[in-house]
């Protein structure tokens, strides 16, 4: 999606990223980001919450307008919880055990395989 | 609590954004994937100033979430990942239609979201809102999917170039892109 923007941009459109990946979206580079602390999933808003999913897009916006150059983060105030140990779940090594690593991996070669099958099947199929 | 957060309030240590680079290459390297993945990374970044007032202008609405599909497996609330759901060419769908989109085919939160309101990755409804408000001054008349690749060399040479060609034929004025 960075990439995305970078290509739109570089071409005279201007763009602002909505995300909850804070360091992979900045590793990229882009013009101008929104950044909600939240799990990945949820770029626009707490799930079934209307009014935080519009003051995230009216945020989304205002980046939009009034970024000053390139490498505009600015991060949402909401928060996702007032606990913050949700964020030391996704994907941490050290939370799994060694039976939990070997099932992901068999199941991360099982779906690596599919997607390699639909990506490699005749366009008319897709 | 800490002395320090007690006395000067601060916030815990780990409650700071996901170290998600790190984090990443530490898992699959667990896991037992040699080489890590090297993540697009650039000292240049590009800036288009807006030109025309939000007002006035046409925005456009870029997702990487994934027309739901029947015949592909589950694909949620709460669906395992699920890469037969995923797509690998850029699609299109009109702003005007109300849309049924997924995203059991990347890797989100699955512990801490349960994935059951498009509204928190899919914000259309909300765009057109705020066109109907005057707060933009409209929608352009389709959004689009970004394939969620893992190689570089096609987002850079295949996606990208048709996102931009679709934007173009859209004449949008400025473009959201919200990613999952």
């Amino acid at each position: 999606m960075s990439l995305a923007a970078r290509h739109l941009e570089a071409n005279g459109i201007p763009t602002v990223i909505m995300g909850c990946a804070k360091d992979i979206v900045e590793y990229c580079g882009v013009p101008r980001f929104l950044f909600s602390d939240f799990p990945l999933g949820n770029p626009a808003g707490r799930p079934n919450d209307p009014e935080s999913q519009a003051a995230t897009l009216e945020l989304a916006l205002r980046v939009l307008e009034g970024a000053p150059g390139p490498r505009t983060t600015v991060q949402s105030p909401l928060r996702w919880s007032a606990d913050p140990a949700w964020k030391l779940d996704f994907s941490n090594i050290a939370r799994l055990a060694p039976e939990e690593i070997a099932r992901r991996r068999a199941e991360f070669d099982r779906q690596k395989e599919i997607a390699r099958t639909i990506r490699t099947a005749p366009r008319a199929t897709r | 609590m800490s002395e320090r957060e007690e006395e000067f309030g601060f916030a815990p240590e780990d409650d700071a954004p996901i170290p998600y680079l790190q984090r990443i290459r530490d898992y699959y390297q667990a896991l037992g994937y040699g080489a890590p993945y090297r993540w697009a990374h650039y000292a240049e970044v590009p800036f288009a100033p807006l030109r025309t007032p939000l007002a006035r202008s046409r925005i456009g609405l870029v997702t990487t979430a994934a027309p739901y599909q029947r015949d592909k497996g589950d694909q949620g609330p709460g669906a395992p990942y699920n890469a037969a759901a995923k797509f690998y060419t850029v699609y299109s769908g009109a702003s005007a239609a109300e849309h049924d989109l997924r995203i059991a085919h990347v890797g989100y939160d699955r512990a801490h979201t349960t994935a059951d309101d498009g509204n928190t990755w899919f914000p259309l409804p909300a765009l057109r809102r705020l066109a109907a408000a005057g707060r933009i001054g409209e929608v352009a008349p389709r959004f689009h999917g970004a394939p969620t690749n893992r190689s570089h060399r096609a987002t850079l040479e295949r996606d990208c170039p048709e996102l931009l060609a679709r934007v173009r034929e859209d004449k949008a004025d400025a473009v959201i892109l919200v990613a999952v």
